[in-house]
């Protein structure tokens, strides 16, 4: 087994590459921007607007304010950094595999000593843990903004609980395990990374939520029963049981449809869908390039 | 392994791309211990796909292949042989001493090994550069350094000298001859000639996906020719093939080579003359490699 020596490149190639810190940047960034500071600057210097567009009856900039504060930076983290980190997890997830193709590095690494399957083994274990990277970054800078944003307030200071931030990062870890694996097995189905990055983005931004939307239009509620077994639906499963996010305080949203148990299972099932997809490609195909 | 024991050994190998490609057709191929072998064929014979299929890359469709002791992409067998096929390969972010410490990571080589093999291809003061500012010989000798840091017993090398300029193809081919040296097995392919004369100690020529010679130099040349030069052309060109056979007669540049024991120039001579035919020239010779060459493939590629 030389699992390990493939990890050891794999972590080496993701650590010095300029495109993945790229991608985590521009996550870290963006969270910080809309989930917090422009929010905070928002509910400290404007007024809440009046009409069927302002906030609930009731609540004020004072109350959506709190939802920035360190007990809700769980809820707060996943409800804005999951979807667009979504899918800068999956352009790492296709980078990760399609540019080897890209560069004719399969045949590289497949000349040495690892097993295709060892080789994936390897690619995908290290793919998992920048994900995990991923998140406790934007776990730990959602968690120092909040701080320092009720430092500022006066507000409270209080932290959700330690299983709260542990699921919180086991959720988001998941999430993102999905997203890359996602976009690293339709590189291998691909073989490329443009294909891979186009599909993968069309089924983020378009695919799951046109159907879904366009039936429901016309088919109305049975439409989320067959909903229910479709990715993104079960990562919002996931996310929404954490709570509401914060500007839907007082809003009476309406419950998931399924509970966190069935969404944390469908998304390892496609985690597993997909490394089990990218095995067999890899295993079967010749390298011709 | 004891020396003269075949390092790469084919039986009946054959690739098929679908109903109509036959890439490979039955090749038997043998590469002894210790030798520099010349894989001679013109371009799209079937040489990278075989050397594809060496290494583990490609599946054959039919035959088999041991190599360096192993079935093809065994890592038993991976561990023992270092390969560049077509142009080398890296992840161009990367510094070279980077590229080849993910290489060594792979193969289970400890990092060690890596200042060695970047200095054998005189590499050292660009290590620490990026892989995608380097030129195309500097690119192929990192490839070579790659290749070299498993201390291979056989090497493979798919067109090394492409894309590299005249003094580089030198540098490259001086390096092959190199490697070859001592109990190193150095299995080198190529469309050039020269370039397979000037380093091989074997050669097997392919042509469509064919092995249609293998031996040494001297083998391939095979017996002294005649060198015949005479007018009218087609008369004498009748004289000879009645007298040794076709297969036995090239006409080329205005002349005739013939296969045939120099002791016969007399009679050859005396045959031409009796027929009307006037004999300008008449000398005897060995037949060069690129006449073996053209005759086994029908082609002058890579000349």
């Amino acid at each position: 087994m030389n699992v390990l020596g493939v990890l050891q490149g794999e972590f080496l190639k993701l650590r010095k590459r300029p495109a993945v810190w790229v991608c985590i940047g521009i996550l870290l960034l963006l969270l910080l921007a809309f989930g917090y500071l422009l929010s905070w600057i928002v509910f400290t210097y404007t007024k809440p607007p009046t009409g069927p567009n302002g906030v609930p009856p009731g609540v004020t900039y004072a109350d959506l304010k709190k939802g920035l504060y360190p007990l809700h930076f769980i809820q707060n983290t996943l409800n804005g950094g999951t979807q667009l980190g979504g899918v800068l997890a999956l352009i790492i997830g296709v980078l990760s595999q399609g540019s080897e193709y890209g560069w004719g590095t399969v045949k590289t690494a497949f000349t040495q000593r690892p097993r295709r399957l060892e080789w994936l083994a390897g690619k995908l274990v290290s793919v998992a843990l920048t994900m995990l990277v991923m998140t406790l970054l934007l776990l730990a800078m959602a968690a120092l903004t909040s701080f320092v944003l009720a430092t500022i307030d006066g507000g409270d200071r209080t932290w959700p609980a330690a299983v709260v931030i542990l699921k919180g990062i086991l959720s988001a870890w998941l999430i993102y395990c999905f997203w890359g694996f996602f976009g690293f097995g339709l590189a291998t189905l691909f073989r490329q990374s443009a294909m891979a990055i186009g599909l993968g983005l069309a089924y983020a931004l378009v695919i799951e939520a046109l159907i879904f939307g366009l039936l429901s239009q016309f088919v109305g509620d049975p439409v989320r029963k067959v909903q229910q077994w479709f990715p993104l639906a079960n990562a919002q499963y996931l996310i929404q049981s954490f709570g509401p996010p914060t500007r839907e305080v007082g809003a009476n949203p309406r419950p998931p449809f399924a509970d966190a148990t069935h969404a944390v299972t469908m998304l390892l099932l496609y985690c597993v869908a997909f490394v089990i997809l990218s095995a067999v490609f890899l295993q079967r195909r010749d390298v011709t390039s | 392994m004891p020396a003269g024991e075949l390092v790469v050994e084919t039986r009946g190998l054959s690739k098929r791309y679908g109903n109509t490609v036959l890439a490979v057709d039955q090749l038997d191929l043998n590469v002894h211990r210790g030798e520099v072998y010349g894989f001679l064929g013109p371009n799209g014979a079937g040489k990278t796909t075989t050397l594809r299929m060496l290494l583990g890359l490609i599946r054959p469709t039919a035959g088999s292949a041991t190599v360096a002791g192993h079935a093809p992409g065994d890592p038993a067998g991976l561990a023992r042989i270092g390969a560049i096929i077509e142009t080398p390969a890296f992840y161009p972010y990367l510094s070279g001493w980077d590229n080849l410490k993910v290489v060594a990571d792979y193969a289970g080589v400890p990092d060690s090994r890596l200042a060695d093999a970047l200095e054998q291809v005189e590499l050292t003061p660009r290590a620490k550069t990026k892989f995608s500012t380097y030129s195309m010989g500097m690119k192929q000798r990192l490839g070579v350094a790659a290749a070299l840091i498993k201390e291979p017993e056989l090497l493979i090398l798919d067109e090394p000298t492409n894309g590299l300029d005249p003094q580089g193809m030198i540098d490259m081919r001086k390096l092959i001859v190199e490697l070859g040296k001592g109990d190193r097995t150095v299995l080198v392919s190529s469309h050039l000639l020269g370039e397979v004369e000037q380093m091989c100690t074997r050669i097997g020529v392919i042509q469509d996906g064919k092995l249609v010679a293998e031996g040494t130099i001297g083998e391939l040349r095979g017996a002294a020719t005649l060198t015949v030069r005479a007018a009218p052309v087609s008369q004498a060109q009748m004289v000879l093939t009645r007298m040794l056979g076709a297969d036995a007669v090239i006409q080329r540049d205005g002349a005739f080579r013939l296969r045939v024991d120099a002791g016969r120039a007399a009679e050859v001579n005396r045959e031409l003359v009796t027929a009307g035919v006037e004999v300008s020239e008449l000398v005897s010779g060995q037949r060069s490699l690129e006449d073996v060459f053209i005759e086994l493939t029908g082609t002058e590629g890579g000349l």
